[in-house]
């Protein structure tokens, strides 16, 4: 059975492309969220084996979503999704409960090696 | 990676987050002090920025991470927002907004962004000390540990590990391996310190003194998973060369465990409630329903002849069922006028502000559907009007004020539907039009006779809508370069729609462009002259009679028609094709209506009514301004529509 995953970032268009390296790579995208709200609601909900999480979300951001979600299951492996210039956002992520992270822009080959880290 | 399939997604949804960028920075200049707007802001641009970089787009990534900069110092409340910033702000936007555009049509190398770079360079420096703002921003906030542990002291293990060249991130990569070693034991000391990580001398080399039970093999398995890792190299104490290298071969310990699945094992499961279609391909199916009407024509008019009641309920019921099919793609191409109108609160802003007048906007009925290709249309005319209202009919503040009014001038949009018509009205409560100027420039441009001043309001506000007209005392940038509200009425009448001005003055002027629902379909009225047969939109058709040659009587050299106590015009359609009249009898009469106005349309014969479908042709370009486009009726033959609105 393939992996689960959870998508959370607040434009489509990265979701589709996050979504697309996944589905290729085999994952099977269960749930997309957001906000970081609605990511730890999808969470609770359908408890994916992998959540790819934005940090700048309205409602509530993805840092706080990891603190949530990792709250609510310490075991959830959560890789951050960063744009260039967050280091301190990443690093705080990070002592969040985040596994990993990658830098956009996205490179499909980098995406799933942090994704094989995050799960390994 | 084959960006093109996303570019269109990409444009989209950076329309999406411009619109909410200018929708905040208008909210921002209303209440400064507030920091949702700045939130919003933050959170759009910084959406562009990752989208653009995907993109590869380095123009529109690099003028949104400038712009992210100078909003982040807003949000901590670093910068005041003051009208300087704002204007660097807006302009930013704007040239954001050009950049996404040149750069999505593949001309990125057009872009001119050094002049918004640098001004928002300069909103990010202090202006106290002149350092710049980056630095302070790439410092994290929380740094619990670390400090004092890189204090030297005698450790079981010394850990050197070296990143490969050109880690994302290397700082934060780095940290995720000091967070994996605090894993396996305790932390003696670490260099170079942790707060120098994200600093550019940080070279990817990094030592670290841990005591820890753990073999060699566990330490150089755990630093590998955090990625990025070249080498590992373990040195023990009292193993004084070098230690051993534990380490799996490059590449290896991140790769156990990896249960990446096959590409077949594929399941499609997201689920979609909508879906984004090019509008071409709506575009397509409309071009076929409406072929496919015409064929309906056809159809029934041969069940007719034919007379076999199987075939004539057949033929009914596909009449039905093509009616259902015609009105779901209707349907699917109507979107809400908002998607057009959210851009006009920041070009009313802009407008108000160039010209020092001060404007309360409000839009009402932005949920009001229209037809996408209409609404693409339209929204030019629109801005006009607007660009118009607040030019020449909102006062300056000390004139307001002088006249008795608040300073700040009232502009109102509002959609609405009404009956098989979207009406779109902009009204303002300025200082209306002056009728004697108006009359007085219509003479002097020989649109009317100077001799003539019984003309009554109505027949005034028309003669603003001729081509050319422009009271304009001076040439602004805002409007009056003569395309004034004659290019509205044009552009409207072209879309099958009407313009209505009415003005009081000293209490403001207001316009109405009354618009079909859609472009595409319409039912229509068929008239014949001689061999030829003509369309009449049934939207503007009152009714029809049939009158005796006598009941046309001449008043004042016009030709007029008494109808029920009512006086209308009347217009011979032979005239209006160049025909010679035809002798004796009557004829039919078609009452039309436009903006509460009526005219009768003498025809020699009307043979019925029928849905049409619009074929655009270049009418007014080539002089026929009498017809709005051409249809192919169910016989197959040619017919050209009428535009109605022209015959006023």
């Amino acid at each position: 059975m393939s992996q689960t995953v959870l998508i959370c970032d607040d434009a489509i268009f990265m979701r589709t492309m996050v979504g697309d390296i996944l589905q290729q790579a085999g994952f099977e995208i269960v749930g997309e969220a957001e906000t970081g709200v609605q990511a730890v609601e999808k969470y609770r909900q359908l408890r994916p084996d992998l959540v790819t999480m934005d940090i700048v979300m309205p409602d509530m951001g993805g840092i706080d979503a990891v603190r949530e979600i990792t709250k609510f299951d310490p075991q959830a492996k959560v890789l951050m999704c960063s744009a260039m210039g967050q280091q301190a956002l990443v690093v705080e992520a990070i002592q969040a409960g985040a596994k990993d992270f990658v830098v956009k822009p996205f490179q499909p080959s980098r995406v799933l090696e942090a994704v094989q880290r995050v799960l390994g | 990676m084959d960006t093109a399939r996303y570019a269109e997604l990409f444009l989209t949804e950076s329309q999406d987050n411009l619109s909410a960028i200018n929708h905040a920075l208008l909210e921002l200049e209303r209440t400064p002090a507030a920091r949702e707007p700045v939130g919003a802001l933050f959170r759009a641009v910084h959406t562009v920025k990752g989208m653009s970089a995907t993109m590869g787009y380095t123009v529109v990534a690099d003028l949104s991470h400038e712009l992210e900069t100078v909003l982040d110092l807003v949000r901590r409340g670093e910068r005041q927002v003051s009208a300087t910033l704002m204007d660097t702000l807006f302009s930013a936007a704007d040239a954001l907004e050009r950049a996404i555009e040149l750069s999505v049509a593949g001309r990125e190398d057009e872009v001119d962004a050094a002049e918004t770079i640098a001004a928002l360079r300069a909103a990010a420096v202090s202006p106290r000390d002149g350092s710049t703002a980056p630095a302070a921003l790439a410092k994290p906030k929380t740094r619990k540990r670390g400090s004092g542990a890189s204090v030297a002291a005698p450790a079981a293990i010394t850990i050197q590990v070296t990143q490969v060249p050109d880690t994302p991130m290397p700082g934060v990569r780095a940290y995720l391996v000091l967070e994996r070693v605090k894993k396996l034991g305790t932390v003696v000391h670490v260099a170079p310190s942790p707060e120098t990580f994200e600093a550019d001398t940080f070279d990817g080399c990094l030592t670290i003194g841990v005591d820890t039970g753990a073999s060699d093999e566990e330490i150089g398995h755990a630093i590998r998973a955090a990625g990025y890792v070249a080498d590992v190299a373990v040195t023990r104490a009292g193993a004084p060369e070098g230690g051993k290298r534990p380490a799996p071969p490059n590449g290896d310990g991140a790769r156990l465990g990896g249960n990446v699945g096959r590409a077949s094992e594929l399941v499609p499961s997201r689920q979609h409630r909508h879906i984004r279609i090019d509008l071409h391909r709506l575009d397509t199916l409309m071009n076929l329903i409406g072929e496919l009407v015409i064929t309906r024509g056809r159809l029934q008019q041969l069940a007719m002849t034919i007379n076999e009641p199987a075939l004539t309920e057949a033929v009914t019921q596909t009449s039905r069922l093509v009616a259902d099919l015609q009105d779901g793609i209707m349907t699917s191409r109507m979107v809400p006028v908002w998607q057009v109108f959210d851009r006009f609160p920041r070009v009313v802003r802009d407008a108000a502000r160039a010209l020092g007048k001060q404007v309360d906007f409000v839009v009402d009925g932005q949920e009001i559907e229209l037809d996408r290709s209409l609404l693409d249309e339209i929204g030019d005319p629109i801005v006009h009007l607007l660009r118009n209202a607040i030019d020449h009919g909102l006062e300056t503040p000390d004139e307001r004020v002088r006249a008795g009014k608040s300073p700040t001038g009232r502009l109102t949009l509002v959609a609405a539907r009404d009956r098989s018509a979207v009406v779109i009205r902009v009204t303002d409560d300025g200082k209306g039009i002056d009728r004697d100027r108006v009359l007085a420039r219509a003479q002097e441009m020989g649109l009317v006779e100077s001799t003539r001043t019984d003309l009554t309001d109505d027949e005034v506000m028309r003669l603003i809508g001729r081509p050319g007209f422009s009271t304009a005392a001076q040439v602004t940038d805002i409007s009056g370069r003569g395309v004034g509200i004659d290019a509205v009425h044009t552009r409207v009448r072209a879309l099958g729609g009407t313009v209505d001005m009415k003005s009081v003055k000293g209490e403001g002027t207001s316009v109405t462009v009354r618009l079909p629902v859609t472009l595409a379909i319409v039912r229509s009225l068929l008239a014949r002259i001689g061999d030829e047969t003509y369309a009449i939109p049934m939207t503007h058709v009152n009714e029809t009679v049939q009158v005796e040659r006598d009941t046309i009587r001449r008043v004042k050299g016009r030709e007029v028609l008494v109808l029920r106590d009512d006086v209308l015009p009347v217009v011979h359609l032979r005239d209006v094709v160049r025909l010679s009249r035809r002798d004796g009898g009557g004829g039919q009469v078609v009452v039309l209506e436009v903006a509460d106005r009526r005219a009768g349309l003498v025809v020699d014969e009307l043979t019925g009514q029928q849905e049409i479908v619009i074929k655009p042709f270049d009418a007014v370009k080539d002089g026929l301004s009498v017809f709005s486009g051409a249809t192919i009726l169910g016989d197959g033959v040619p017919a050209l529509i009428l535009d109605v609105s022209s015959l006023f």
